[in-house]
């Protein structure tokens, strides 16, 4: 089996996916050191409201600006990197505003969808806002070439499937003629210079106004009205983002635990990236437990008993030693062959998927010293 | 047996990062209630209900079913809650038919901002504060299965973000309404539950710091998948070093008092940062994680009420 780096030689691009808590951030992070490592300059990009990153990265602040790993940071862990190391955190409004500034036709055009309250609200609150600004975030630095490698962690599977799609959806909704009939009479009031747009008519705008009031219909029809002309370039755009992510360019890893319902959850998505004919490049199974009986020795009671009597270790306390060992053995003999049997189950469904299995480290990783054994698990044996 | 505060609660809200074990803990709270005769609907707000599930019963949907005795559950998905809540607005089927079953209105709810979670908070809120029969209000308890951390918080602050851009017709009354209740600690609490791991934890911390700025009746804080030590550092030291004999309870020693470790330091860590209450829930070894699984829970967390 070819070491995880190998599997994503020439990718530009690496989108780690996977449900809520498995270890996305500390895998994308762990990828982003090994290319490092390897003489790349790669970016990591966390799009998490939570600091997520910024912990495993010992950082502070991860603002919506490029900041480079400290190489002190390096030194203390014993790592001596060819390349350079970067971290991002999106900001979702800033990425917007961006957006929109470089497609107006005017800074004026720009101004007045900016300062328009709806779009406030849309833009950080829309869901599939996250998705959108994320891949465009990527689009605008892997096509800006700063990086060569640029690895995005991407928010949990619940979402997942509006990634591909989030672009394509808020753009329907902001270029759509039949909200333009409907809004009609009070864009078209807006536009003879009223100060005051009409106020709604027609019973589907006056049913719809008893549900929300007025006043969010009017911001509605003058953020429409705002952004006319501009969604042939944003659609442009985003048909180019998808292509890229769709392009070889590309690589999808697949994140999970060995939980039951994360598992789930991730040949669900893997589902949905063969759907828009994406192959997943890899999977990786965070935390799973080692089954302490691959060493052998006793596990009965009786046999632990007469162990711990031959190692002249004092049998004593209340359970004795001899039984809280026993139940500890079985305990994690059974966590073991939970997530065996797991691990086994993905293996079968996504047959030929290159697959590492990273086990249960002892202790949290929040330093590269961490991320860099985690690599130790992504090589050729696929942590086996 | 005295009753605890929280399940005297109208309503209980359950937040937390993804795979914290948010439902595991709203469906041990339920059954902790429905077992104290009180009439209880765990709401569920993510994209794909489980607590149906854990006790061995096929998916409610977005139909009220009874899991146990007086514990019952529903999934609340942003369509049906729509055509619900509308409804209830707009009291005519017709007329809602035309106003929001038709391709323009789609869009147009497709962005009013944050409209699907209104809806849902909308629904969760009718059945703890108006759904009722025979005069008396159906439920005694309503427990809210929130999503995720970031996602939660955006889901529990809709009214107050919906309320900036409008403030007025039936929706704007009703988010009031809403938020008079989020805000009201004798009827409301909101938990957060968390993992002793190091990004779950300092998620715990920001999520506890953002509920109380925004005003949410603090409610306890379930420390989940509790590891308790087993050996003391001695014992370990003579087990580890006990020859091969001994290497796979060595290890099985060692792995367990590394995660007995994490949960006594991140115990700490939130105690000091946290302003609620810390209740951690054991973590147990189940084959299968259903209906036996949610009582130790359920038991664990009763206890420790």
């Amino acid at each position: 089996m070819k070491p995880l780096i190998e599997v994503l030689r020439g990718r530009k691009i690496i989108c780690c996916v996977g449900s809520g808590g498995v270890g996305k951030t500390t895998t994308a992070a762990a990828i982003a050191l090994r290319e490092a490592m390897d003489g790349k300059k790669v970016l990591v990009l966390t799009i998490d409201p939570a600091r997520r990153l910024a912990n495993s990265l010992g950082l502070r602040e991860l603002g919506n600006e490029e900041t480079r790993i400290d190489p002190e940071m390096f030194s203390r862990a014993g790592l001596t990197p060819r390349g350079e190391m970067w971290a991002m955190m999106l900001d979702l409004k800033h990425t917007w505003d961006e957006l929109v500034r470089m497609q107006a036709r005017t800074a004026q055009q720009a101004e007045a969808i900016l300062a328009n309250k709806l779009y406030q609200t849309l833009s950080t609150a829309m869901a599939g806002s996250l998705e959108y600004m994320a891949m465009e975030k990527v689009y605008e630095v892997h096509t800006s070439r700063r990086f060569d490698v640029v690895i995005l962690d991407t928010p949990p599977t619940t979402n997942a499937l509006d990634f591909l799609h989030a672009a394509a959806r808020i753009l329907d909704v902001l270029d759509n003629n039949a909200m333009k009939i409907v809004l009609g009479p009070m864009m078209k009031a807006g536009k003879f210079g009223l100060k005051l747009l009409a106020a709604p008519s027609g019973l589907v705008l006056r049913t719809l106004s008893r549900f929300t009031g007025s006043d969010f219909l009017r911001d509605l029809a003058g953020f429409m009205m705002a952004f006319e002309g501009m969604y042939e370039g944003f659609k442009a755009r985003a048909t180019r983002v998808k292509a890229l992510l769709t392009s070889r360019d590309a690589a999808f890893v697949l994140v999970t635990s060995p939980n039951p319902l994360t598992i789930e959850e991730a040949l669900f998505f893997h589902k949905a990236l063969a759907d828009d004919a994406i192959q997943t490049a890899a999977v990786i199974v965070n935390r799973v437990q080692r089954d302490p009986r691959r060493h052998g020795g006793p596990d009965t009671l009786s046999a632990l008993q007469e162990a711990l009597q031959l190692a002249q270790i004092k049998d004593a306390g209340a359970p004795l030693l001899s039984e809280r060992l026993s139940q500890t053995l079985t305990d994690q003999a059974a966590l073991a062959d939970l997530d065996r049997r797991q691990v086994e189950r993905l293996r079968t469904t996504l047959h030929g998927v290159p697959l590492f299995s990273v086990p249960r480290l002892r202790k949290d990783v929040h330093d590269l010293a961490g991320l860099w054994q985690i690599d130790g698990y992504l090589g050729e044996n696929g942590g086996d | 047996m005295t009753e605890p505060a929280l399940l005297s609660k109208r309503l209980v809200v359950v937040t937390g990062k993804g795979g914290t074990g948010k439902s595991t803990v709203s469906a041990a709270l339920g059954l902790a209630a429905a077992r104290r005769g009180k009439k209880v609907l765990v709401c569920e707000v993510v994209a794909r209900e489980r607590v149906a599930d854990f006790f061995g019963k096929p998916p409610s949907g977005t139909k009220i079913r009874e899991l146990l005795p007086n514990l019952y559950s529903v999934h609340v998905r942003p369509r049906e809650a729509m055509r619900e809540y509308a409804l209830m607005t707009i009291k005519y089927e017709t007329i809602y038919k035309i106003a929001f079953e038709n391709p323009a209105a789609r869009y147009f709810l497709a962005a009013a901002p944050s409209l699907s979670e209104i809806v849902m908070l909308g629904k969760v809120w009718w059945h703890a504060a108006h759904d009722s029969e025979r005069g008396r209000l159906r439920w005694d308890l309503v427990i809210l299965d929130a999503p995720a951390t970031g996602h939660g918080l955006t889901f529990l602050t809709v009214p107050e973000v919906f309320l900036r851009l409008v403030n007025e017709g039936p929706l704007a009354r009703d988010m009031h309404g809403m938020q008079s209740l989020l805000a009201d600690p004798a009827q409301c609490s909101v938990c957060v539950v968390t993992l002793p791991e190091e990004m779950p934890a300092n998620e715990a911390i920001e999520l506890d710091a953002a509920l109380r700025k925004h005003g949410f009746p603090p409610g306890p804080l379930f420390l989940n998948a509790w590891f308790a030590s087993r050996f003391s550092p001695q014992e370990l030291a003579q087990v580890t070093r006990g020859g091969p004999m001994l290497m796979a309870a060595g290890e099985a020693a060692d792995n367990h008092e590394s995660r007995a470790a994490l949960s006594a330091h991140y115990g700490g860590v939130l105690r000091e940062a946290v302003q609620r209450p810390i209740l951690p829930v054991p973590f147990f070894f189940e084959r299968q994680f259903g209906a036996q699984a949610i009582d130790k829970v359920a038991r664990a967390i009763e206890s420790a009420l």
